[in-house]
């Protein structure tokens, strides 16, 4: 397959973004393929782990992150045991999704930042998980229309209807006391984030 | 022997069989576990995604209430462990991710200093209550029972400094199914991925990473164990799903590990919730009873 990289649309930049959002070592990657060859999801992915780190390396930075590949990544963790250069490929994924989202990348799979947006709304809130809001909020952000959300949780409902049964499912949220402490934390992340640019 | 308990979010609720036998467990084998005051959800694979340094500061709070009482954290949650493990590995090597810390907490009245540890259940049975003293305390050999060891991932992995375990080839569950009598079925899949975390997002590669895992146990097993809520939940009860998307049936029961401890020693099925597992757990409890007779 040929493949033609235009200076113009690299970044090279990207990697050190990639390494300060938590993936580090990507610069060591000597592209052995290792990565590759143990991920349980390569099957479903667009770009295969040894790809992202080479095109993170260049700074392909448009493909990277609209890829599928960061969003069916399971992270297992095992590409990172295995990798022979000690590149932190779960944690450059992770980054990956974290750079995605904030930017604002309409991602291939949108069920992937819906689902970690709306975990991370609800912990933040309460201080705590609250699984049935989880559920209503992913629906709602996933699907978008009306119609879509209740057609996603009456396909769930069974699942939802069995945990109640058996008292595996709160019915009122638990917040936390310190659920000023969770407001500080944000305001200070976002001091330490702006300081660091 | 005492703990910070840190149950996390999925032991309040979905793994609620899991916190049950926890706590059953240690109090048999005399460990006291005092839940932290207030801890805060660590955001999981979630925060992580989004923001590194949102997930460590989270974590950061455990910690630091923790901190207070002065003592170990104990967290069954892979995921949860994960999380605060390597919030307070990370602050006792890099002097200034632990002023950034605080920085986070400023204002909170919470400061974190990285004095204590964070420990799996797992490793605190093998390694300081020690597999000697657990294999005394049974009163039910599970002789004959076939069980499949499953780790999963982040118990073991990634492979950072000072890990309880090996990050490919795991012995800890092994070791415990030995002590209660039991037999280590052959099982490949020990450390293979269940796709647990895509488990909302892209439902279609857990169910088929969940399967390979099933049908594997239940080529030489009685039932697989775990120590993960997440791994249980895509493996027990999303298992009825799996054998409606492939029919076919699988029906291999899902205990989680101190489940499975708490049966040999002694301790009811009713406190350890082995009624609140979706694959009916009847057949495992029975072949107890009859091996203790
Ligand atoms: S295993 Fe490591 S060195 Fe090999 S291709 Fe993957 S990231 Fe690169
Ligand atoms: S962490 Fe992600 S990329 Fe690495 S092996 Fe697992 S699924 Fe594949």
């Amino acid at each position: 397959m040929e493949q033609i990289i235009r200076l113009k649309d690299c970044d090279p930049n990207f990697v050190y973004e990639v390494e300060e959002a938590g993936g580090e070592n990507v610069h060591l990657c000597f592209q052995c393929g290792t990565c590759s060859a143990g991920c349980p999801t390569v099957y479903t992915m667009d770009y295969t782990p040894r790809q992202i780190m080479r095109m993170v390396t260049l700074g392909i930075k448009d493909k990277v992150l609209n890829s599928e590949t960061i969003w069916v990544c399971a992270s297992c963790y095992t590409c990172q045991t295995r990798c022979p250069r000690g590149v932190e490929i779960t944690n450059v994924m992770g980054a990956l999704k974290s750079i995605a989202i904030r930017e604002g990348v309409r991602a291939a799979n949108e069920k992937g930042p819906a689902f970690y947006n709306s975990f991370v709304e609800i912990a933040l809130s309460y201080g705590r998980m609250f699984e049935p809001l989880l559920m209503l909020k992913f629906a709602q952000k996933s699907e978008g229309s009306l119609s879509g959300t209740l057609k996603h949780l009456l396909r769930h409902a069974s699942l939802g209807m069995e945990l109640t049964k058996k008292g595996k499912i709160a019915l009122m949220p638990h917040k936390i006391k310190g659920r000023e402490h969770m407001k500080k934390i944000i305001e200070n992340i976002r001091k330490i984030e702006e300081e660091e640019k | 022997m005492k703990y910070a308990y840190y149950p996390g979010c999925s032991l309040e609720a979905t793994a609620k069989e899991y916190d049950m036998s926890v706590k059953e467990v240690f109090k048999a084998l005399g460990v006291e576990l005092k839940e932290i005051e207030d801890w805060n959800c660590c955001g999981a694979s979630a925060a992580y995604s989004i923001d590194h340094l949102l997930s460590l500061s989270l974590a950061a709070r455990n910690l630091a209430l923790a901190e207070k009482e002065n003592m170990d954290i104990l967290a069954p949650c892979p995921e949860c462990y994960l999380r605060e493990w390597e919030t307070s590995d990370s602050i006792k090597m890099d002097r200034e991710l632990l002023d950034k810390m605080n920085k986070a907490l400023e204002g909170t009245g919470l400061k974190v200093k990285g004095s204590i540890d964070v420990k799996h259940p797992l490793d605190v049975i093998v390694n300081d209550i020690g597999i000697e003293k657990l294999a005394e305390k049974v009163v039910n050999s599970l002789n004959g029972l076939k069980v499949a060891p499953y780790y999963g991932c982040v118990i073991v992995r990634p492979p950072r400094n000072k890990r309880f375990d090996s990050p490919e080839r795991p012995t800890s569950m092994d070791r415990i199914i030995e002590a209660v009598g039991a037999t280590v079925a052959p099982f490949q899949h020990k450390v293979k991925c269940c796709g647990g975390a895509l488990m909302m997002a892209n439902e279609g590669v857990q169910m088929k990473l969940s399967r390979e895992i099933l049908l594997d146990a239940k080529e030489n097993a009685d039932c697989i164990i775990t120590a993960c809520p997440l791994c249980h939940m895509a493996l027990d009860a999303r298992q009825m799903y799996i054998e409606k998307e492939y029919n076919e049936k699988i029906e291999v029961p899902v205990l989680y590990f101190t489940q499975l401890i708490g049966l040999a020693l002694g301790i009811t099925p009713k406190k350890l919730g082995l009624d609140k597992n979706f694959v009916p757990t009847k057949k495992i409890i029975n072949s107890v009873k009859l091996a203790s007779k």
